[in-house]
């Protein structure tokens, strides 16, 4: 909940203050001029009145902010202000009328306010509705103030990670490498070399077509990423093995286009490039509760000393998992005897 | 006519094919051995001492940079790379000759007859190999470990274990938890690379990673010492001081 703008902002407070006391004079004229009231009186009646109203009409903001449409439904927003109009209404006619008629003993002024109760109870209920509109006109401003800038940082989120992924598009350390392969191969084994360069390509494609915003079957994906493997599988020979653990009933999922591509380069580059032994990269996935559960692990050596880079993969998926999916909490990492893993959880379409 | 020993190192068995299949044309050249970590490498290299080494930049454990730190006797290196800007830059200056993968057999021609005129001629390569082991990171990249030689085994210290760095003549002894290591390398480039956060030169033969420092003492009048964390204590010069002073303020 915010604070009392009316409270927290000098400027509001002072046209607030500015409008009662105007309200409070007009009131006092029409006493002196219309109604013949005697001068004091007047003036009392009008500070006594409205000064006591001005004082009630700041706690409504606090329930405007306890009635809003997020906590009830609109007829029950409708009934809570009809009830507290009636409440605040009487007790602020009770009070005013407590006040003058101590501090007032003139018969006649003194019937003057009983006969005039009845339209000093509409002008209270007049200033009731006024004023919460009011509230809620800035409540509502705020919240699209506070949207906007929302909106603006998310825009700069997603460019941020469009950048990102570009660079991940086309990395050219792993283009030039599969190159240098393939130019090896055609010498040695031109039959692997046509392979190769089809499956590069095929995977180029893949990168190349890719949209920030699409979705693309689990099965989809892990074809893509397997033409990827395979590529590396060629470059660093039989430096590692590929097991996929994944339930029939996941690869129909949907999933962010080239979102686990980061996480196969991260487990070549950080487990089989820093390793001189064998390493095992294994997917599983599995639906659970609500989400599917994607997990890629491998293991690597504790005792590298971690080169730069790292982690920037991880926060690019953060990055797009949250645009997605509007949720910060769908990536975690673990690392326990040599195994390094990472958990994806992508909720599933209700 | 006796013939120029080669050395292949890549990680990957077909990048290391290509060189070799190339080689195979010519003659004078033989291929002495073929590694696919800079370990292997820096253990080979010290046993069959040969004339050049086919070097890929980008390898596990240990770069092709922080492997040739560790060599002591200057081959001729011919670089091989995929895509490294940083090394690029450092290659035109000081390398005998690169090579970007892909490349054709004429480039590979040119970068042997490149060799060919380098090898034998030693001074010149350990120049060479000298100013390619001060080749400072690219900006804003800072130094993240360091490699060093240790009763021939081969260490790798992340910069964080480093509490001091003690100029040694033409040598640095990094003081670590873990022991002493020497390094040939100077104060100057570690000043240059460290990350300036976590270091500070307080004096002429001393760098200090800031976390390490426990107290400074007043030594004698004017002068200060620096209390480290394990009890070493460090002369702190006058610019040192006013650094610190100026660390410990702002």
């Amino acid at each position: 909940m915010m604070i009392n703008p009316f409270i927290k902002n000098k400027k509001l407070l002072l046209i607030y203050s500015l409008l009662w006391i105007f309200i409070a004079a007009a009131q006092s004229l029409i006493l002196i001029f219309i109604v013949d009231a005697p001068f004091d009186y007047s003036i009392a009646d009008g500070i006594v009145f409205n000064g006591l109203y001005s004082f009630l009409g700041l706690s409504f903001w606090y329930m405007v902010n306890f009635n809003s449409l997020d906590n009830y439904p609109a007829y029950k927003i409708i009934l809570n202000h009809i009830a507290s109009a009636a409440i605040i209404t009487t007790f602020w006619l009770a009070a005013s009328y407590f006040i003058l008629s101590n501090i007032i003993d003139d018969p006649e002024y003194l019937t003057m306010l009983d006969e005039s109760l009845i339209w000093r109870a509409i002008a209270g209920i007049m200033f009731y509705i006024i004023i919460i509109a009011v509230d809620y006109v800035i409540i509502y401003y705020n919240n699209f103030h506070d949207k906007v800038l929302k909106e603006a940082e998310l825009r700069t989120l997603v460019k941020e990670t469009e950048l990102k992924s570009l660079k991940y598009q086309i990395n050219p350390h792993f283009i030039f490498n599969s190159l240098n392969s393939v130019a090896s191969l055609t010498l040695s084994d031109p039959e692997k070399a046509r392979e190769m360069t089809i499956k590069l390509s095929s995977f180029l494609r893949g990168t190349l077509s890719r949209n920030e915003n699409r979705t693309n079957s689990l099965k989809e994906e892990l074809e893509n990423s397997r033409l990827y493997l395979d590529i590396e599988k060629v470059r660093f020979g039989d430096k590692f093995d590929y097991v996929e653990e994944c339930d029939e009933d996941c690869r129909g999922g949907e999933v962010p286009a080239m979102l686990l591509q980061p996480l196969f380069e991260n487990a070549i580059k950080h487990g089989v490039y820093e390793r001189v032994e064998k390493v095992t990269i294994k997917l599983k996935c599995k639906r659970e509760n609500g989400f599917l559960k994607i997990s890629l692990e491998n293991n690597y050596d504790p005792e590298a000393v971690p080169r730069k880079g790292e982690g920037i993969g991880l926060k690019n998926i953060k990055n797009r998992l949250k645009l997605f999916y509007d949720n910060e909490n769908l990536i975690s990492t673990d690392k326990s005897d040599g195994i390094f893993r990472v958990n994806i959880y992508i909720p599933e379409k209700k | 006519m006796k013939k120029i020993k080669t050395l292949i190192v890549d990680d990957e068995k077909l990048a290391r094919e290509v060189v070799s299949r190339y080689l195979s044309e010519y003659d004078e050249f033989e291929i002495a051995g073929e590694c696919s970590n800079g370990f292997e490498a820096i253990k080979l290299i010290n046993e069959i001492k040969p004339d050049l080494i086919f070097l890929d930049v980008q390898m596990p454990k240990i770069t092709g940079f922080e492997m040739l730190e560790l060599i002591d006797e200057p081959p001729a290196i011919i670089f091989t790379t995929a895509f490294d800007q940083y090394a690029i830059k450092a290659f035109e200056v000081n390398a005998i000759d690169y090579l970007l993968k892909p490349f054709s057999e004429e480039r590979f021609k040119d970068a042997l007859d490149k060799a060919k005129l380098s090898i034998g001629n030693k001074s010149d390569l350990r120049d060479k190999l000298n100013k390619l082991k001060e080749t400072d990171r690219e900006k804003g990249e800072r130094l993240e470990r360091v490699v060093v030689k240790h009763n021939n085994n081969i260490l790798i210290i992340s910069v964080d274990e480093i509490n001091y760095i003690e100029a040694q003549d033409d040598y640095v002894m990094l003081h670590t938890a873990r022991g002493n290591f020497l390094k040939q390398k100077t104060m100057k480039w570690f000043e240059k690379n460290l990350d300036p956060e976590n270091f500070i030169r307080l004096h002429r033969s001393y760098i200090t990673r800031l976390d390490a420092v426990k107290q400074l003492e007043l030594f004698e009048k004017e002068s200060y010492r620096a209390i480290l964390k394990d009890g070493a204590k460090i002369p702190v010069s006058k610019s040192g001081y006013q650094k610190l002073k100026e660390i410990m303020n702002g």
